[in-house]
Formats: C-alpha cells, sequence, structure tokens
C-alpha cells in the first residue's frame, strides 16, 4: 500500500526532456522558478513588463540552448538567476550583454547553497525568509552597498560616488556583508 | 596575476562591482586557471543567494501564455522542409535558382504555418472540451447538491487525510432516500499510472464504487447514485491502477465515517 510521491521532478529530467522537444517540462520550470525570478527583475528594472520580457527570452533561451546546459554539474535555479539578472543589468544600464561582468554562458553555475531543496517550492519560500532575515541582520550600510551593486549592477567606484563614502569603505562594506551571508549559508 | 584569485575578490567579480584594470587582470587569470573557474561558478551560486532578497512578485499567466506560442512557432519552423532539387543541365541560371530557393522558402514558411495553426487548433479544442466537462462536472455537482442539500436525512461526511498519506481533505453529501452522492475534494494530481477511486462502504456488503478520478484540477467534483436505501459506514477514497478496479485493492488516503 503506497501513498502517491509528491517529488517534483528533478530539474536535471526536465532539462533532458526540454532537450527532446518536450513543451512540457519547459511549462514544469517555468512554473517552478518565474515567480523567483520575476520578483529579482521588477526589483532590478522597477517595469514589470521590462522585466516580463526578459523573463519570457530568458525561457526562450533555456528552450534553444538547453542541450549545452549540463545539469548534472551546476544548478539551472543558479544559471537562470546569473543569466536573468546579467540581461537585467544590461538593460538597466544600457550595457550591452557581452560586456557586462561574469556572464555564465559559457559555464555552468553552482547550486545556490541553500539548506533545502530548490525544486521544491516550500524550501525555495524558506529560503527567502533567511535571506531577507539575513540582510535585515546587516547595518544599513552594509545592506545598501549589497543592494545597489547587486540590484543596480553598481560598481565599487560608482557606489562610492553616490553614497559620498571613500572607496575603501565601500569595500569594506561590501565584503563584511558578503562574508555575514556566507557565515549565514555556508558554500 | 600568477596567483589564484582569493575568494572575495571572486564574491566581488560575481557581484559585478570590480571595474577597470582589476577587472581585466582577473579575467585574464580566469581563461587561463580552471581552478580559479570552478570556484567562481561556486561565487555565483552564493551571490545568486541575494536575489531572494527581492520582494516576491508574480508574472502575469500571459507572460507563460506567449512563451508557449513562441516555442509552438519555433518548433513548427524547424520541421525538416523540402529540398529543392535542381537540374543542372544548360539553361540552369542563377535566377532560377534563386527563384528556386524563394518557392522552397515560402512552400516551407507556409506549410510551418499550417501545422503551427492545425496544433493551436487541436490544442484549443482539447482545452475547450476539457473545460465543457469540468463545467458539466460542476454544474452536476451544484444541481444534486441543492437537490439533497435541504433534506433532513442528508449525511454530510468529512473526509480525512490518513497517516503516511498525501495531504488532501473532501466533504461528501449522501442522502440514503434518493441514493445521491456529491463529492467535492481536494487531493494532489495523482502519479501517472495511478487514478483515485472513491467509495461508498455499505453497512453490509462489498464497498461500492462511486467513481474514479485523478486530480487534475484543483478541487474535484464527482456525482453518483447508488441504490436508494442503502446504508453508508463510510466514504473512502483510495489509490488505485489507472482507471479504477472493482473493489479497492491499493491504499486509503481519505476517509470518513457515514452513519453507524
Amino acid at each position: 500500500m503506497t501513498a502517491p510521491t509528491q517529488q517534483p521532478q528533478p530539474d536535471s529530467a526536465l532539462i533532458e526532456r526540454i532537450v527532446d522537444g518536450d513543451e512540457n517540462a519547459l511549462s514544469t520550470l517555468y512554473d517552478r522558478y518565474s515567480g523567483m525570478l520575476f520578483a529579482m527583475l521588477v526589483r532590478i528594472l522597477k517595469d514589470t513588463h521590462a522585466a516580463e520580457e526578459v523573463l519570457q527570452d530568458l525561457f526562450l533561451q533555456l528552450w534553444r540552448n538547453g542541450a549545452q546546459f549540463d545539469a548534472s554539474r551546476g544548478s539551472v535555479a543558479a544559471w537562470l538567476l546569473v543569466i536573468g539578472r546579467n540581461r537585467a543589468i544590461s538593460r538597466l544600464r544600457s550595457r550591452s550583454y557581452r560586456e557586462s561582468a561574469a556572464s555564465a554562458e559559457g559555464f555552468s553555475v553552482d547550486a545556490i547553497p541553500s539548506p533545502g531543496n530548490l525544486e521544491d517550492q516550500a524550501s525555495r519560500m524558506q529560503l527567502a525568509e533567511r535571506v531577507r532575515a539575513a540582510m535585515a541582520a546587516l547595518s544599513p550600510e552594509q545592506r545598501e552597498t549589497v543592494e545597489m551593486a547587486y540590484f543596480e549592477g553598481m560598481t565599487q567606484s560608482e557606489i562610492a560616488a553616490r553614497t559620498g563614502s571613500p572607496l575603501g569603505t565601500v569595500k569594506t562594506r561590501a565584503r563584511t556583508a558578503l562574508q555575514n551571508l556566507k557565515q549565514h549559508f555556508g558554500g | 596575476m600568477d596567483r589564484h584569485i582569493n575568494s572575495e575578490d571572486l564574491d566581488f567579480y560575481a557581484l559585478g562591482a570590480i571595474e577597470g584594470e582589476e577587472k581585466q587582470e582577473l579575467e585574464a587569470h580566469l581563461r587561463a586557471c580552471n581552478a580559479c573557474t570552478r570556484e567562481l561558478e561556486a561565487a555565483q551560486g552564493r551571490v545568486a543567494l541575494l536575489a531572494f532578497a527581492a520582494p516576491s512578485a508574480t508574472p502575469s499567466p500571459a507572460v507563460k501564455e506567449g512563451l508557449m506560442r513562441r516555442v509552438r512557432q519555433e518548433r513548427a519552423q524547424q520541421m525538416p522542409r523540402p529540398v529543392p532539387s535542381v537540374r543542372r543541365s544548360g539553361w540552369w541560371t542563377p535566377a532560377l535558382a534563386a527563384a528556386a530557393v524563394i518557392f522552397a522558402v515560402i512552400a516551407s514558411w507556409l506549410w510551418a504555418r499550417d501545422q503551427a495553426e492545425v496544433r493551436q487548433i487541436h490544442s484549443l479544442e482539447a482545452q475547450l472540451t476539457a473545460a465543457r466537462e469540468r463545467s458539466i462536472g460542476i454544474l452536476t455537482a451544484q444541481q444534486a447538491t441543492g437537490e439533497i442539500l435541504g433534506e433532513p436525512e442528508t449525511l454530510h461526511v468529512a473526509l480525512a487525510q490518513q497517516p503516511d498519506g498525501p495531504p488532501g481533505r473532501a466533504g461528501v453529501l449522501y442522502n440514503p432516500r434518493s441514493g445521491a452522492v456529491v463529492y467535492a475534494g481536494q487531493l494532489p494530481k495523482a502519479p501517472a499510472d495511478k487514478s483515485y477511486q472513491l467509495w461508498l462502504v455499505p453497512a453490509s456488503g462489498a464497498p461500492l464504487s462511486l467513481g474514479v478520478f485523478s486530480a487534475e484540477e484543483q478541487t474535484t467534483f464527482l456525482t453518483a447514485r447508488v441504490p436508494a436505501g442503502l446504508a453508508a459506514k463510510a466514504f473512502a477514497v483510495t489509490v488505485e491502477p489507472k482507471g479504477g478496479e472493482p473493489q479497492p485493492t491499493g491504499p486509503k488516503v481519505l476517509v470518513g465515517a457515514g452513519a453507524t
């Protein structure tokens, strides 16, 4: 007597199905990660319509180039976040996509250091709560520095100019903030 | 830069916060160093955590619809195209070859467009059929509920999920006088090779099947009619091989007691 299992299908299996031309697999991956990606894109672009365009293009790229992604080596969620962020930042700052730092197009991205399995919605929600709590624990200056870099694509010297702080101070704030997050989540 | 890049600088680089000469040096090293490239991949994953700090937001359903439409269009365009055969005879000219190519492209485009439209029509027809069947199911359940809800002898049975079973809940209305049964319940979608089956367990005798479903939708409605005057001891939902069984064989996932 076995009850129905509710384990989500692994991302790697969905990628294999996408490579075989299975639209339903793309649909499942979209349902799984579109909310997480869209939240980040809206935060970066501050424009719902633009965020939706980037979101759709991102999954279309996954459909077209799924074969190039080695799901056994890297994380689909992290890859989508890295590529999605780069595209949004490029659009925000009118930079060409090629110029954006660390585009990750050509290689995989390691899994996000999450305590749970991100293929599961409850784990994604728990992780979001933990990240928000960890960010709230930073000093306002540290948080501002990291958010300017991550969500606005600003370099350290741009952040220094915007905040009127010395470059060394900006570097220290970013370093401390990232170290705190690293300690919080391991990895 | 001969030494390996420290993880702090890789984090800054993954964040996109490094610029100028420092960035160029770092990138030159990354191109030549597999170990640091691997470390950068780990840094990318770490920095990606920050995305979760963004406030929640939900894209419009139109985004997914547009995506799936574009995917279907691309698939249609990738279908094998007819290749024109060109006779290499004396009267062959570049103009004729160009005309043949243009003709082939137009023909394949028209063919692909027709195929895409046919697929869209089939998909819409399937969706309409499913929606119509679902609407009829809900309407029938509503009508049956209206008929028996106010009757004094109608039983209201709550079906509870079972230990080690999937999460779920359901309710059954049963009128022994008329034999009408209405079920409304929520369960996760059944595995591909299984079905859920609703049973009435009479006070005496074998269980009666009231219907088979797969819980494709968030809420499932079923209506059934059993012989009038039947005393119900319990109602249960079991997991059975796809299509159901004459008698329950699988685990109970929802159970509720009827009249005692």
